[in-house]
């Protein structure tokens, strides 16, 4: 239970949160002791109560100005398991900010609005007992708990710090490098000595360099850790910390580490990861291809997506650099000799295989790619599993490959291959060329297009799928009309109700209380949050929900129901951090209906 | 042993768990030594409430500590230097004693006149050294002026320590205090007895004709910095309050062998104090009436207490200077750049964030 705490957005497992003291603090913040006289901009705020290892300890006073670290026993890294469970401190229930020291193995929910990690500074450098600590500890507290991870933040860790989930940080080990006169970047723990010039414009830096000694690296040092601090913070507000991350974290090797062991944590990530963003994905490394956000999609195109116009041919196309594809250049060149006549599917790295009914639907319409021509290993790796699981739950009676040069013409003669399908390759040079497009008319010479009706229908059902589960599609959309004009579609039932609305930005539905009235009475699993006997307008606070469906993530629909109201909203939380919070936004609802 | 503490529960609780804990690490030695040699003999100079004397120091290898077989301290890896089977006889302890003076008469010039034996158990235990081999020992020394012998405050009596008196030895028992806070001894060192024992083995000692010199440990596992400080400044002044002890010998924690220490150094969890912590203990408690003296183990070294690694040896220096003038000056004439960081340190480092520094 917090009423200190709250997270206002989440990117990942990094979130913007805010410490709701006398003063405000939006995380993630750094933070340092109420008497601290750290240089620079620290939130004094914290108030050390003391350590049950040197003394006995009163209980302490506290107030809304400052978060009391109640008293504790910390368990440095290494402590046996066996000492934790013996000396585990039974925390008082206090009504004023308070944290509680925690370590990974003993990690439980106190009731504190904070946590604080013990033993930090034993996990510098180690990524995976960084990573197993944080997120032993984060599953083990409520959502709503702040992370503060002391001892550890520097100027070049933070991103990385905050990206796994931490929410508060101190300047402690920036101040203590500073004495030591290491000279702390984003990039480098430079010796100070060794610099001729001072690679930053902080106000500590404005000293000529021969006057530069190593009480205003301190300084400097707290300066870029505030600085990088506010950096982060926008990137998370942008929902864009990963793309930064995967650069910035090549600056130090355990920190590349760290974010490729989190995404070996992909239950840990894709719980705290959205369905949706506004926000462009960048991907710019092979480390994008772990991405929660890539794997979901190819995961949900190939097992709950069903390919609805595998009557017809398959035409494979190289994906484009517009999004979405079918605004591009070359997608409108294909259009003209296709003619609605066979289904295409883009083959893009990194996303895989993109079926022209999920071309709006994140990430598909937002990410953007490095295209050098130059296919990595790894690539056609994924990009083959993909589209050959893809082509194993699909019966089309013809595929075209409409590709060239190396990547995507390797990728589709290997799975000619293992697949045993015959693919008819229609590009001689490029794809747009007069020959390559004359080449792809004449192979679909004498089909029959399809009307705009079952494009539409399709899409609807392809997204409901994606969206909602395999089956959707048909079991929310069995009688289905669609008005308005692609991609601005609505869904509506034989009688002119509406249903849903494709969100054009997203490419996801929109459910209406009437589509949500079929999802619950459909068999697909439905997403639903269970209140509190009240109506809600606006939004469903935290504490409002009985109960929540875990696999509920950011961004979803989701039915809301409580014995006054039915309704639907987009999720603002994931169902775990829903039935784990006392505090914040859960859902932000769409429409209601008392009841 | 020792009365019941308010904290009883969770000391026995904690107790078990750090005994099984060293039990399990201890196992993993299986290093065996002769028992006819002592573990280590060497001579120095130390200083006594008689002054300054040149002294023989015997580590007797006894089979080591009882206490450590059911576990035992959490930075004490001397057990590991014991012998297997866990006893030794009279005539091997008497070996290891001729050893001893064998080596004292390649070495020195003359015969010390301060004899110090500890056996990193209790020399006055009878279980581990027989009251036969013990006043075999103490007549062995006669010849000599004072002599200190180790033991837990049990083993404090009229009995064990008039051997040494009736030899006309100025005696002094050397006691494992370790720290003089009670919860700090129990929770960190996991040293089972209470301060009260302490002075009653003062008391004991003193009706016995001897004195008391007190061990201290500075920094054991799960104490940041400032905190260490605190504990070993106030342990120094509660000590020379104890009519009957008048040496507090005051050592820095080192990383050794098979102990929980090094579980927790070797995942980054324990970083030895800095030397300048030890000047600022010994330059803060100057004044008091006892002698304290230091001896830190492997100064300079990752696993001994280090500053920055340009200024140990000079601060080393400064300490042993200290060791023998008590004077609090020998601290003003050494400085160096990592005093700022330690001050940091000293300000910053709480027992959740251990350790700061390297």
């Amino acid at each position: 239970m917090t009423d200190y705490f709250e997270v206002h957005e989440r990117d990942s497992a990094a979130r913007l949160g805010e410490l709701r003291l006398a003063e405000s603090v939006t995380t993630p913040a750094l933070i340092d002791d109420v008497d601290a006289d750290t240089p620079g901009a620290c939130h004094r705020v914290l108030d050390d109560a003391g350590s049950y290892w040197a003394a006995e300890r009163d209980d302490p006073a506290g107030d809304e100005s400052r978060i009391t670290v109640l008293p504790h026993r910390g368990f440095p890294a290494g402590t046996p398991e066996e000492v934790e469970g013996a000396f585990a401190v039974d925390y008082p229930d206090v009504d004023f900010p308070s944290a509680a020291v925690v370590s990974p193995d003993a990690a439980t929910d106190h009731s504190c609005d904070v946590s604080v990690l013990a033993g930090g500074p034993g996990y510098v450098g180690h990524a995976s007992a960084f990573v197993d600590a944080v997120t032993a500890v984060k599953e083990a507290t409520p959502a709503d708990t702040a992370l503060y991870l002391p001892g550890v933040a520097t100027p070049r860790n933070v991103a990385t710090l905050v990206y796994a989930g931490v929410d508060l940080v101190d300047p402690h080990r920036a101040v203590v490098r500073g004495t030591e006169g290491r000279y702390l970047t984003t990039d480098e723990a430079y010796f100070l000595e060794d610099l001729d010039e001072l690679p930053c414009a902080c106000p500590a830096c404005q000293t000529p360099r021969e006057a530069f000694d190593r009480t205003d690296c301190v300084e400097h040092n707290v300066n870029a850790l505030a600085a990088e601090l506010r950096r982060v913070r926008r990137r998370v507000r942008d929902g864009r910390l990963r793309d930064y991350v995967e650069g910035q974290a090549r600056q130090d090797n355990w920190l590349t580490a760290t974010f490729r062991r989190l995404d070996q944590q992909y239950g840990y990530l894709e719980a705290r990861t959205p369905l949706i963003r506004r926000a462009d994905l960048s991907a710019a490394s092979e480390d994008s291809l772990r991405r929660v956000e890539i794997q979901r999609f190819a995961e949900r195109v190939t097992e709950r997506y069903v390919p609805r116009f595998d009557d017809r041919p398959l035409v494979l196309v190289p994906c484009s650099a517009r999004k979405p594809y079918s605004d591009s250049q070359s997608h409108k060149q294909y259009h003209d000799a296709i003619k609605w006549r066979a289904h295409v599917v883009s083959m893009t790295s990194p996303i895989g295989v993109v079926p022209q009914e999920l071309e709006l639907t994140y990430p598909a319409q937002h990410y953007d790619s490095v295209v050098t021509g130059r296919w990595t290993a790894n690539e056609i790796e994924f990009v083959s599993r993909v589209l050959e699981r893809y082509l194993e739950a699909a019966d089309y009676p013809e595929i075209i490959a409409h590709v060239s040069g190396e990547g995507y013409r390797d990728i589709c003669e290997r799975i000619a291959d293992s697949l045993g399908r015959e693919f008819t390759y229609t590009v001689t040079d490029h794809p747009t060329t007069a020959d390559s497009l004359g080449n792809l008319a004449a192979e679909l010479e004498g089909r029959d297009r399809y009307p705009k009706r079952e494009r539409e229908h399709n899409t609807i059902r392809a997204v409901a799928d994606y969206q909602f589960g395999a089956g959707a599609g048909d079991e929310l959309f069995d009688d289905l009309a669609t008005a308005g004009r692609y991609p601005q579609l609505r869904a509506e039932d034989g009688e002119g109700t509406q249903l849903a609305t494709l969100a054009q930005q997203y490419g996801v539905l929109s459910l209406t209380t009437a589509g949500a009235r079929r999802w619950v009475e459909s068999d697909v699993p439905t997403k639903a949050v269970d209140i509190e006997p009240f109506v809600p307008h606006g939004s469903v606070l935290a504490p409002g929900i009985t109960d929540a469906s875990d696999d509920i993530r950011v961004g979803d629909d989701v039915v809301v129901r409580g014995d006054a109201a039915f309704g639907v909203g987009r999720a603002e939380m994931s169902g775990p951090e829903m039935q784990s919070s006392t505090r914040g936004i859960a859902v932000q609802m769409r429409h209601v209906d008392e009841r | 042993m020792s009365t019941p503490s308010p904290d009883v529960y969770e000391q026995g609780k904690g107790m078990d768990a750090h005994n099984a804990v060293m039990r399990d690490i201890r196992a993993r030695n299986d290093s065996t030594y002769d028992p006819r040699e002592p573990t280590r003999v060497w001579l120095d100079e130390d200083n006594t409430p008689d002054g300054v004397y040149q002294s023989l120091t015997i580590i007797l290898n006894t089979g080591g500590c009882r206490w450590a077989r059911a576990g035992g301290c959490t930075m004490c890896g001397y057990v590991a230097e014991s012998v297997e089977g866990g006893s030794v006889a009279h005539e091997d302890l008497m070996a290891q004693i001729q050893h001893c003076l064998d080596h004292e008469a390649e070495n020195a010039d003359e015969p010390s006149g301060l004899i110090k034996i500890y056996t990193s158990g209790s020399f006055l235990d009878e279980r581990e050294v027989p009251a036969e081999t013990r006043r075999a020992i103490a007549e062995t020394f006669a010849d000599r002026d004072r002599i200190v012998v180790e033991s837990l405050p049990d083993f404090v009596d009229r009995e064990t320590v008039g051997d040494f008196v009736d030899a006309g030895l100025e005696t002094d028992v050397a006691v494992g205090l370790e720290t003089a806070t009670d919860r700090v001894r129990h929770d960190c060192v996991n040293k089972y007895f209470d301060f009260a024992d302490f002075e009653d083995a003062c008391e004991a000692a003193r009706d016995a004709g001897a004195g008391v010199k007190a061990y201290l440990l500075m920094k054991p596992p799960f104490l940041s910095e400032s905190e260490a400080v605190e504990d070993m400044k106030r342990s120094v002044r509660r000590c020379a309050a104890v009519d009957g002890c008048h040496t507090v010998s005051m050592n820095p924690c080192n990383v050794q062998r098979y102990t929980m220490v090094e579980e927790l150094y070797h995942d980054g969890g324990y970083r030895p104090p800095w030397l300048w912590s030890v000047a600022e203990v010994l330059e803060s408690t100057a004044e008091e009436d006892v002698i304290v003296v230091s001896d830190p183990v492997g100064h300079g070294s990752d696993r001994g207490p280090h500053n920055c690694g340009e200024c140990d040896d000079r601060v080393q220096r400064a300490i042993k200077d200290f060791d023998l003038r008590q004077d609090p000056s020998v601290f003003e004439q050494v400085s160096c750049e990592c005093e700022a960081t330690w001050d940091a340190v000293l300000t910053r480092e709480r027992s959740y964030s251990l350790p700061l520094a390297r």
